[in-house]
């Protein structure tokens, strides 16, 4: 899925000029893959800063590596996987930065200053409903909840891309929707 | 934890949403939802949580995106640069409020006349930054080296200005000299070589973790022991003091989880038989990964106990295992505790330190029992405790027990982690027997440059080396302003090693080589050699990103001798790369003075 006319990837002139198939493999994948990824992150970390960021290391590192994968079934999976990391090494640098300061909005949080919690669930659009559930999931159980109901993962790819076993998927993915259903029944949702 | 009749039906319904199912399992499910409507009712509301998620708005990335990529393709460097360095991210962290923070610290310095350190104790000194006499990386001064620690020997005076003096000698190996570890003692005979490490090697989906054991003359490791079924890379690792256990943390592929193991690696004659044979590894528990805190395994100077912390669904408690009996058994149940240190100990009576989290965080001396089935299960630890010491939190006691380093500062519930949210910093105090208690003396802080104000640490990384005198401290997350002069201060990319001796306390000059560490690596664990010289740090390459095995460097750093610059050598073995730390000492009873 990628979203038209925003944005395309344009090869270096030098390589554009050598017609370089590692180019045009690159050119491709950043067509189809740098909008979700970029969702993915967002929804995982809630700073569209952050997650740009994270997007964009992604890319660089999934060029770097791109004479790496050889199977073309397995490159979505790959590319998920790199950003999976390229964020988890984010969080586990910034995890105790700033917690005084860090008072910039966030995707999640900007809408702190309203009155109440009901008051606050009425006023929300459910993207930011949503979104505040998701945040309060553990980490592993955000990851595993986004690449199976936003990017329709099956429990073989989650495991691809986490570094697990296709039963321990099974079993994380159950906590995680246990979880979210909490969650989402705490911003207002009724089930 | 009991599993309730619907668990195993919860897990089928989750997996349906993805289409996991067998044909079996799918006949199971069917069958089970017929008569069962509670689980009709986790089917539906899965199905609408799937709906929901699937319709999220999708957000547009940024314009810029691909011109940021190809900049960073055709420079070849953006992802060297680790984040704390990227000045438009920096600012990003902590630039929303750095206005109103220099006005407060303004407000302040007219109100008091200085920015004084309100945190430290009595003996603290008016922390003075760190000045360096010459522009030049060549001629920054370097400290002298500091006597060598007797057991009972108290902590020397504090000098007021840390400040490189003229005694000192110059260093043309870094920009941050480090401390000259002067041939005024004599060297330690003890070898700088760990006793053991762990290495994880092998392709990415075949992986292979073993134990091994240096050998001399730069001869290859043995292997001594295999872990079965490894979960990710070791990032901590604890020797038993007798040398027969080695408990450590693993992450647990990418799920943001650790998982605290322990491996038998040998049996000598008169030491305590355990269900756990030679060779055969325990899996104790999985943690929230991501906080020093928590990532830290304590040995009762006996051997008898392992102490450690796990985060589980927000809740910090203290499990101990006994290898004995080969079981784990949770201690605490207040949500909040996280393991300290156990005290020297002459008897059978074994205390640890457990430090409660919060506004302010408490520390308590908690009895164990000879046997883990006597230990007071799921106590609060404010209930009986044999000392409390109030303002500190998770006292970290050298190896005789006699000094020890703790955190002060206020505690908060941040997400998932209890994290410093002011004042945080690291005290170095005296730990003294007081009757039957100990109690915690002659404090100050542990870097004696920084100005803990507004800006403070939130954590570090800690360790004692087997001597009792020297030290280690890494990952320093601190937030506001560096205080380094030239150089990110402190800087959580660089290791600051010192000695409890040193009078000037730990500085910005303590830091090892900026040189040491490969380009683009972050620490993951550092042990300071028996030599009190020589530091072992497991270094993490940045993950790949490809399907490959993560990859870890076990670096031996001598400390330079003052006009040298530090000398490295990797302690990585066999080809194809690999995970190789952390590295572990067992505890010798005659270097460390256990019983004093």
């Amino acid at each position: 899925m990628a979203v038209p006319g925003t944005f395309r990837w344009v090869a270096p002139p030098v390589t554009r000029r050598a017609v370089d198939a590692n180019e045009t493999r690159f050119a491709q994948l950043f067509d189809e893959y740098s909008a979700p990824i970029y969702n993915y992150v967002l929804r995982m970390v809630s700073d569209p800063d952050r997650a740009a960021d994270i997007t964009q290391d992604t890319f660089i590192k999934a060029y770097r590596k791109l004479d790496t994968v050889t199977d073309a079934t397995s490159t979505r999976s790959w590319l998920y996987r790199i950003a999976t990391n390229t964020a988890i090494d984010d969080m586990r640098r910034r995890r105790m930065v700033s917690p005084m300061r860090d008072d910039a909005p966030t995707f999640a949080n900007r809408a702190d200053d309203r009155p109440g919690p009901e008051a606050q669930v009425m006023a929300s659009t459910l993207d930011e409903r949503v979104q505040r559930a998701l945040g309060t999931l553990r980490p592993n159980h955000r990851q595993c909840l986004l690449l199976s109901d936003l990017e329709d993962m099956s429990a073989q790819q989650i495991g691809e891309v986490m570094g697990l076993s296709y039963a321990a998927v099974r079993t994380l993915l159950c906590r995680a929707r246990g979880e979210m259903r909490r969650a989402l029944s705490a911003e207002g949702f009724a089930r | 934890m009991t599993m309730n009749r619907h668990e195993p039906f919860e897990e089928l319904i989750s997996a349906s949403m993805s289409g996991d199912l067998t044909d079996l399992e799918r006949g199971r499910l069917d069958a089970h939802l017929d008569s069962c409507p509670a689980c009709r009712a986790t089917l539906a509301a899965f199905a609408e949580q799937r709906r929901i998620m699937a319709g999220l708005r999708h957000v547009a990335p940024p314009r810029d995106l691909a011109a940021r990529v190809r900049t960073g393709v055709e420079r070849g460097r953006f992802v060297a640069l680790p984040w704390w360095r990227r000045p438009a991210v920096m600012f990003a962290g902590v630039g929303g409020s750095l206005a109103a923070v220099a006005g407060a610290l303004l407000a302040l310095v007219l109100l008091n006349g200085s920015p004084e350190d309100p945190n430290v104790g009595a003996n603290s000194p008016t922390p003075t930054p760190i000045t360096t006499p010459s522009s030049s990386p060549e001629a920054t001064p370097v400290p002298t080296r500091v006597p060598t620690l007797e057991p009972e020997t108290t902590l020397p005076p504090v000098v007021t200005d840390p400040s490189p003096s003229a005694s000192m000698v110059e260093s043309s190996a870094s920009p941050v000299p480090s401390v000259d570890p002067s041939p005024t003692t004599t060297p330690a005979p003890a070898s700088p070589q760990p006793d053991v490490f762990l290495a994880l090697t092998g392709a990415a989906d075949n992986l292979r973790m073993t134990v091994q054991e240096p050998q001399p003359a730069g001869a290859s490791p043995v292997p001594i022991a295999e872990v079965e079924q490894p979960s990710g890379p070791a990032i901590a690792a604890e020797l038993s003091p007798d040398g027969q256990w080695l408990a450590y943390i693993t992450e647990l592929g990418q799920s943001g989880l650790n998982e605290v193991r322990v491996t038998r690696l040998d049996h000598r004659e008169g030491s305590p038989d355990s269900p756990i044979d030679v060779g055969g590894t325990g899996v104790l528990g999985e943690s929230m990964a991501g906080s020093p805190f928590t990532e830290r395994l304590t040995w009762s100077p006996d051997g008898r106990f392992l102490a450690y912390s796990a985060t589980v669904d927000n809740a910090t408690d203290i499990f101990v295992f006994a290898p004995e009996s080969g079981e784990s058994q949770q201690l605490t149940d207040v949500g909040n505790a996280f393991a300290g240190s156990w005290t020297p100990s002459a008897n059978d009576v074994q205390r640890l330190w457990v430090s409660t989290a919060g506004d302010e965080p408490m520390s308590y001396l908690v009895e164990v029992g000879e046997q883990l089935d006597e230990m007071p299960t799921l106590i609060d630890p404010a209930d009986g405790a044999a000392a409390v010491a109030e303002g500190v939190f998770q006292p970290l006691l050298n190896p005789a027990g006699h000094l020890a380093i703790y955190w002060t500062g206020r505690m908060e519930l941040i997400g998932e982690f209890w994290q410093l949210v002011e004042g945080g910093a690291p005290i170095l105090s005296e730990h003294r027997r007081d009757g039957d208690a100990f109690e915690f003396s002659n404090e100050r802080p542990l870097f004696s440059d920084l100005t803990i104000q507004q800006d403070a640490f939130t954590s570090a990384a800690i360790a004692w080396g087997t001597d009792g005198d020297a030290y280690a401290v890494w990952d320093t997350q601190w937030t506001g302003e560096s205080q380094g002069d030239d150089t990110l201060y402190p800087d959580p990319a660089r290791v600051y090693f010192g000695h409890a001796t040193d009078p000037r306390g730990l500085t910005q000059v303590h830091a090892i080589d900026a040189d040491d560490l490969p380009e683009e690596t972050s620490v993951v664990d550092v042990k300071v050699s028996p030599t009190g010289e020589h530091l072992l740090v497991t270094v993490r390459h940045p993950l790949p990103g490809d399907l490959s095995a993560p990859a870890a460097d076990l670096l031996l750093i001598e400390r330079n001798t003052g006009e040298e610059a530090d000398i490295v050598s990797t302690l990585n073995f066999g080809e194809g790369g690999g995970w190789f730390g952390p590295a572990a000492f067992d505890g010798d009873p005659e270097t460390i003075g256990i019983g004093n």
